[in-house]
């Protein structure tokens, strides 16, 4: 699904009497999105990213602007009839529910427009249809049987249904049979085809046909039905996010039960179940531990790759946004600050607060000067620009963007290392910022050797990025950086 | 735990416990000791061993022994009307004010505009003492009164009058104690559901769950410590029910001498002052009778509890 929101903004009426004035937490909001795209929105807390989201989610009203589904003006829709998912930063699970019932909670109750179908042909049916793999489950019967003592009757039929994906009751079915001490598999098989004829007799005296779907036919046509969805339509679709998000062997546990990760898989799984348009994520991974983090945002990437919805997540961690994102969105008191692929906006930051934000360790700003066709860094000439107009300005550099280099080269400058960090594959510096008393980190090749104190440096021409000191707006210095 | 200290607790614990013992304890076990007295006289403290006559008179079984005959009606009367009334009362009122309160709860906490204000008024009622309440009551439910006047009626609610029937007057009775009984009720749900998060129900909303839907699925379960603490107070509260009929009608009965408005406690606190002291013996019995009854009721909540109360939301 498309998404397109163009001007949306949120603006907090404020209480003169206490003194707090409105808040614009968002202005002018404007982006197009592709379908299946993962968009991250990045800005630091209180930048009104979640704002935005809840906002593309119905759940907040915005102040101004429109929110897009494709072609369908969504703006004024209630959230429920957005087609969304949407996974909170506390997740949210329903505390009271085991993981099957809050996975399945969206699904309750819904009505389904369908066609008329008759229950009983479709279970024997699609039964008879496995025939063939019914050996895997007295396997597996036999083998849980092995294992353990005493079987738990709804976790064997659990797995039957996970292994053959049907739903529980025709699981149950085929164990209540399996399990009878005459059991022959030829005379099961043929017990229903007699079902399915007998069925199939009952629907034609009820003047219906069947079709390859087993929808009933009348006069040739499908019969148009409205109904809830039925127990064993959610077991199914229960399951299959189940499988998605990997929680099968943990259905039946509370949500205190399971660990904040798997919790965390919850939340997208009962986000996922109506198998949503669009998929909102806040804060997604915030609860999680750092190696956790880790791994939920492959995961993350993983399934929405799998599902392939337009999802659209919010996060303050620009690593986070940077490994899974197609397009990251950068914002700062509820403006845009730049928007594109996470690369693109690493390298070609477009004004001083992206380029700060992004990239670990940050990035070193200095005071600086444009002068006579060169830069200065400090009364150091740095680079040879193309005629720009003299100004002050900020440069920043990227910790990577530095080489070694000799008093005597053009271009170089002095810097006061304080503290070499070794890490193995390459090093860390840590150096004084030549404009006041805190440092700033210099990434640096192993075979380039560094001693504390004084050391001069080249800049990479293309780490390193140029700022109008008042508009804080990019400066570009030559034609091709453009 | 170090053992050798342990007196220190004790000593720590002395006092309540010492409290408890003379003014919980003793009298319990006392009561129960009494109940099975024969001919026990309260004033002397004589007794000739013991018996379960007591029991048996108070059940009907058989005549109360030693008692002069126009105290022998308010004994029958209570396996005839208090234990009855007291059901009654008990199982009408706190299922009804249960649900009134959840849903005044509820309604309380959706509306933005002087919520304060409407919690305030809701909760004025506890503050009045229910005699006065009863009193009230009486007079709106009088023949003349704001009840009759508003729906037109011409029926005796509380009068000592051969037209006030049992139903009317058990109808003026729940009023009383449902209105009296759902201040303390919204407070606690109010308080409830101010600590169930909003992002519960956001996330209903998502997942397009109706009103109804949210109220039974979400905001019962995740409030069911309250509902389950609130149910166990009242309950017991209910099986113990007196006030208002001593501040509705200050008499026991419709009419003169009848006693069909008996509640159990009502019937204990008639006996402790009848017969001279004589007739100790019965109100202990019926306090022991209504113990068991709490007892059970309440193990049965306990019961149900474990399978249907979710703490930690």
């Amino acid at each position: 699904m498309k998404i397109q929101i163009s001007n949306l903004g949120k603006t907090f009426e404020g209480n003169l009497k206490k003194n707090i004035p409105d808040t614009v937490a968002v202005s002018e909001f404007s982006i197009n999105i592709e379908d299946g795209e993962l968009v991250g929105l990045l800005g630091p807390s209180g930048c009104g990213k979640s704002t935005i989201l809840y906002m593309i989610s119905g759940l907040k009203e915005p102040t101004t602007g429109s929110v897009y589904f494709g072609d369908e003006d969504v703006t004024d829709l209630a959230p429920e009839k957005r087609g969304i998912g949407f996974v909170f930063q506390n997740y949210a699970l329903y505390p009271h529910l085991n993981i099957y019932k809050n996975i399945a909670f969206p699904l309750e109750d819904t009505w389904i427009k369908t066609f008329k179908q008759e229950k009983k042909i479709i279970k024997f049916c699609t039964l008879f249809s496995l025939k063939d793999r019914f050996n895997e489950v007295i396997d597996l019967i036999n083998n849980e049987k092995r294992i353990n003592k005493k079987i738990s009757k709804a976790l064997v039929i659990d797995k039957i249904s996970f292994l053959l994906n049907i739903p529980y009751s025709y699981a149950k079915f085929l164990y209540k049979y399996f399990l009878k001490k005459d059991f022959n598999l030829e005379i099961f098989v043929l017990f229903l085809k007699e079902n399915i004829d007998k069925e199939k007799e009952k629907i034609k005296q009820k003047g219906f046909e069947l079709d390859d779907e087993y929808y009933l036919l009348k006069d040739g046509n499908r019969v148009p039905y409205k109904r809830k969805i039925n127990k064993d339509e959610i077991d199914l679709k229960v399951k299959e996010v189940a499988k998605i998000v990997k929680l099968e062997d943990y259905l039946y546990r509370k949500p205190s039960e399971i660990s904040g990760g798997q919790q965390q898989r919850v939340a997208i799984a009962r986000a996922l179940i109506k198998s949503p348009k669009v998929l909102l994520l806040d804060e997604p991974l915030s609860n999680l531990d750092a190696r956790l983090r880790l791994e939920t945002r492959e995961e993350i990437r993983r399934i929405q790759q799998e599902t392939k919805i337009t999802t659209i997540f919010v996060t303050h961690d620009q690593d986070e946004a940077m490994a899974i994102c197609d397009k990251i969105v950068v914002l700062k008191k509820g403006k845009v600050e730049q928007i594109g692929a996470p690369q693109e906006v690493y390298d070609d930051p477009k004004n001083l607060f992206t380029a700060k934000f992004l990239g670990l360790p940050p990035i070193g700003v200095f005071y600086g000067k444009l002068k006579d066709g060169y830069l200065y860094l400090n009364n150091n000439k740095v680079l040879k620009v193309d005629s720009i107009e003299d100004k002050d300005v900020f440069i920043a550099i990227r910790p990577e963007g530095y080489k070694k280099a000799n008093k005597d080269d053009e271009f170089s400058f002095s810097l006061y290392i304080t503290k070499v960090i070794s890490q193995g594959r390459d090093s860390e510096v840590l150096a004084l910022n030549p404009n006041g008393n805190d440092s700033f980190k210099i990434m640096i090749r192993n075979e380039e050797k560094y001693s504390v104190g004084e050391n001069y440096f080249k800049v990479k021409p293309n780490k390193l990025y140029v700022f109008d000191k008042v508009t804080q707006e990019r400066i570009y210095l030559n034609e091709r950086e453009k | 735990m170090n053992e050798k200290n342990n007196y220190k607790a004790w000593i720590y614990l002395a006092p309540s416990l010492i409290l408890l013992v003379v003014f919980a304890l003793y009298p319990l076990i006392d009561t129960f000791y009494i109940s099975f007295l024969k001919d026990y006289n309260y004033l002397t403290g004589d007794s000739s061993g013991f018996t379960l006559e007591n029991y048996e008179a108070l059940f009907g079984i058989i005549p109360a022994p030693d008692t002069i005959a126009q105290l022998q009606g308010p004994i029958n009367a209570f396996f005839e009307y208090a234990l009855p009334n007291t059901l009654l009362i008990t199982f009408v009122t706190v299922p009804i004010s249960i649900a009134l309160a959840l849903i005044i709860a509820v309604l309380i906490n959706s509306i933005k505009v002087c919520q304060r204000f409407f919690q305030t008024l809701f909760f004025t009622p506890y503050v009045t003492n229910i005699i006065a309440v009863g009193m009230v009551f009486g007079v709106i439910f009088s023949h003349t009164g704001l009840f009759n006047a508003i729906f037109n009626l011409d029926k005796y609610w509380v009068e000592n009058n051969p037209e006030t029937t049992y139903w009317n007057a058990m109808f003026v009775i729940f009023c009383d104690i449902i209105w009296y009984q759902l201040p303390f009720k919204i407070l606690i749900f109010v308080a409830g559901l101010q600590g169930i998060g909003k992002t519960y129900y956001d996330a209903a909303r998502i997942d397009s769950a109706s009103k109804i839907k949210q109220f039974f699925k979400i905001t019962v379960p995740l409030l069911s410590p309250q509902i389950f603490y609130i149910s166990i107070t009242s309950f017991i509260n209910g099986f113990k029910e007196y006030q208002s009929i001593a501040g509705l009608f200050n008499r026991p009965g419709t009419s003169g001498n009848s006693y069909n408005l008996y509640t159990v406690v009502y019937f204990i606190y008639d006996q402790i002052n009848a017969g001279s002291g004589h007739n100790v013996r019965y109100a202990c019995c019926g306090a022991v009778v209504l113990f068991l009854i709490i007892l059970v009721f309440t193990l049965i909540q306990f019961y149900i509890s474990k399978k249907r109360v979710h703490y930690g939301a």
